[in-house]
């Protein structure tokens, strides 16, 4: 093992082919990257870049066609199913593209099925308290239909944090939703990250990649740019930002009168 | 993950599509019902041959007229009366009397159909001609009132005893007492001399007890106007002789009936004894049980069938739910047993649902069909054993399908 202290991803000349109607698709074309404990990345690049395939493949959801690939210095082609499943449920919350919450179940239980895959106790009170965490608290019984798309996306991000892993995937987890949502959702990562636990997000707005603290950029399967965040946001100063009142035209009459 | 959280999760899952999972359950609870009713009736029917056999009285044979064209050809033979009855009461007297070693009593019997009244009321019943040894022979007996006598059967007299039907026909009162009263035989007035305990149940869905008795040849002259009997019934000494009574009675006849060889298909009549009657009785019914299993098994293989069909478009329409689950940690087999474990919900509450039906139904048939229909605890235990096969069987392939699934593909599923 060659896991330096505090490298927790280390991908090597990752090779991802797929076969589409008899032409090959290159989704990932010789990817390096590491990743240390403790960071957040942002992941960048146009549609069909290969941001999802890889973040499949960091996630231990799918797997690399040539290349090495080490979470935490295990090299994961040498896993079987079950260890993939058991790394899914402890070491990594994903929070998907699109909301990924079962339907016609509670956020509560939604919440709770990472601990009951990792068979768990007190399970009630850990995704009570994740929700909690999100701002979800009085929202725990309702279902994805009663939900905003703010709140969905919070609740998969309970889901992801419930049991506590060290790192944190995300893939395009502010797409479709309002600015002040999003900026929520970046304000719990960013917080989520202060207390140690790695991200690694993809998105294709650069407001929100900039939430990180370090931006690799894609195209075409392969890493062309990877440099730290200069100006970084902190969504704790946008959310004040965006909540000041601002005078309208209404106002400033009422004032005058 | 422990069976409970499997079963929570399947449960949540039924629950959440009602409708669906109410329509596959009752699938399974036609086929359970199906089978419950079919064990019921296979074991009333089997009841119903074994006290038949048990009220025909012990050590019982029964000689009975052979196929027809034997019948005739050896009619032609013996006289020239064309009478199509070959057995006649000599040949029922001398059993009696060369036998008495083998032979404990005879009783001749000589069937008709009668039209019978009393005042307004009119039916149709049948005639039974014999001797004061019937009673014995069948292991019959009177309720009310006497058998008539050896002396009123050589008179030739007008007297008679009725089975209940008879009577209920007459009086509307299956326990009517007609004894001392004149009933009108084919318009001939005949003294009720006793009432027949009731039989109950009979054998070809004949009702034993819409019945006349009286004297052998009082039917035989006065009603029916023939010169030969129906049939004999025998009783023998003992069960061991029952077999050397047989050869003895068959020997007989054909010596008597001028019978040549070959035998036995030259014989004009026919000897049965309990054995192959139970034998006869019992391969009816099991004809009748297999036919109706054929039917359970179907019914039940359809029910199988559908609950495979739900699971796999429910697998189908949750594949995305299967791609989150398994993202988030769930292994193959976690998957597979949720599954499973739906499939095996739905078809022991259909099961349960079943064995109540067809519990109901059983008591149904019984109370109002007429059937013999017993319910047995050991099938009600097969029945869910049974259902709860037929789910895992038919819920592995869904299942299966559902465990195999690439989390990728399923994530991507639209
Ligand atoms: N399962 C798949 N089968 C075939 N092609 C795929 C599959 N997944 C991704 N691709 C292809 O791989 C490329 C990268 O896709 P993806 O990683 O989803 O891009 P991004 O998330 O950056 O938009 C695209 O050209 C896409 O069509
Ligand atoms: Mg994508």
């Amino acid at each position: 093992m060659d896991a330096k202290e505090g490298l927790l991803l280390r991908l090597r000349d990752i090779l991802k082919i797929y076969i589409m109607g008899g032409q090959e698709v290159r989704a990932l074309d010789g990817v390096d990257l590491d990743v240390n404990v403790g960071e957040f990345v942002s992941i960048m690049g146009p549609s069909g870049s290969g941001k999802s395939t890889m973040m499949n493949m960091i996630g231990c959801l799918d797997v690399p066609t040539s290349g090495s690939y080490q979470i935490d210095g295990a090299e994961v082609s040498d896993l079987d199913d079950d260890e993939l499943a058991s790394i899914r449920n402890r070491k990594i919350g994903f929070v998907f593209q699109g909301f990924n919450l079962i339907a016609r179940t509670s956020a509560l239980e939604n919440v709770e099925l990472p601990l009951l895959y990792g068979r768990q106790k007190d399970r009630r009170a850990a995704a009570t308290a994740a929700l909690v965490r999100v701002g979800l608290g009085d929202r725990l019984d309702h279902t994805s239909s009663e939900l905003s798309g703010g709140q969905q996306q919070r609740v998969a991000i309970a889901r992801a944090i419930v049991s506590k892993p060290r790192l944190i995937l995300a893939d395009e987890p502010t797409g479709n939703i309002s600015t002040l949502q999003s900026e929520e959702i970046m304000q719990i990562f960013q917080e989520l990250n202060d207390d140690g636990v790695t991200i690694v997000m993809v998105t294709h707005e650069l407001d929100i990649a900039k939430h990180g603290k370090r931006c690799v950029d894609m195209r075409d399967g392969k890493i062309v740019d990877d440099q730290p965040v200069a100006d970084r946001l902190l969504a704790k100063e946008m959310i004040e930002e965006l909540k000041k009142p601002r005078p309208t035209s209404k106002q400033v009459v009422a004032v005058g009168a | 993950m422990g069976i409970l959280e499997y079963f929570r999760l399947a449960i949540r899952a039924l629950k959440s599509n009602k409708m669906r999972t109410a329509l596959t359950m009752l699938g399974i609870s036609i086929g359970v019902a199906v089978t419950i009713l079919v064990v019921a009736i296979g074991e009333g029917a089997t009841k119903s041959v074994a006290d038949q056999v048990n009220g025909m009285g012990t050590n019982l044979l029964t000689v009975h007229q052979g196929p027809r064209e034997m019948r005739l050809t050896a009619a032609a033979r013996t006289a020239p009366t064309q009478s199509q009855n070959t057995l006649t009461l000599d040949d029922a007297d001398m059993v009696m009397k060369l036998y008495p070693d083998t032979i404990a009593a005879v009783a001749p019997q000589v069937r008709g159909s009668i039209q019978i009244r009393l005042f307004g009321a009119n039916a149709t019943s049948s005639v039974l001609g014999t001797t004061p040894s019937y009673l014995a022979v069948n292991n019959q007996s009177v309720r009310k009132g006497r058998f008539f006598t050896s002396m009123e059967n050589e008179s030739n007299l007008k007297v008679c005893v009725l089975g209940s039907t008879a009577a209920e026909n007459l009086t509307g009162n299956a326990n009517a007492d007609l004894t001392g009263q004149n009933i009108s035989v084919n318009r001939d007035d005949y003294l009720v001399v006793g009432m027949l305990t009731t039989k109950g149940t009979g054998q070809g869905g004949q009702d034993p007890d819409d019945v006349v008795i009286i004297p052998v040849s009082t039917a035989m002259q006065r009603v029916l106007g023939v010169t030969g009997i129906s049939d004999f019934s025998i009783s023998c000494v003992s069960p061991e002789l029952m077999t050397l009574a047989q050869q003895e009675v068959t020997s007989l006849l054909r010596q008597r009936h001028h019978l040549q060889p070959p035998f036995p298909q030259n014989d004009d009549f026919r000897v049965a004894n309990q054995t192959d009657l139970l034998a006869r009785s019992e391969s009816v019914t099991k004809t009748m049980t297999t036919l109706l299993t054929a039917v359970a098994v179907i019914s039940l293989i359809v029910g199988g069938i559908g609950i495979m069909n739900v699971m796999l478009m429910s697998v189908k329409e949750r594949t995305r739910e299967i791609g989150i689950r398994k993202a988030i940690g769930a292994r193959s087999r976690d998957i597979l047993m949720q599954f499973l474990t739906e499939a095996s919900i739905i078809s022991i509450l259909g099961g349960l649902q079943g064995v109540l039906l067809g519990v109901v139904g059983a008591l149904l048939l019984a109370s109002f069909g007429g059937w013999n229909a017993i319910v047995s605890p050991t099938a009600l235990v097969i029945a869910l054993v049974v259902s709860a096969s037929v789910g895992i069987f038919f819920g592995i392939h869904p299942a299966q399908k559902a465990a195999s699934m690439h989390p990728i593909d399923a994530l991507r599923y639209e």
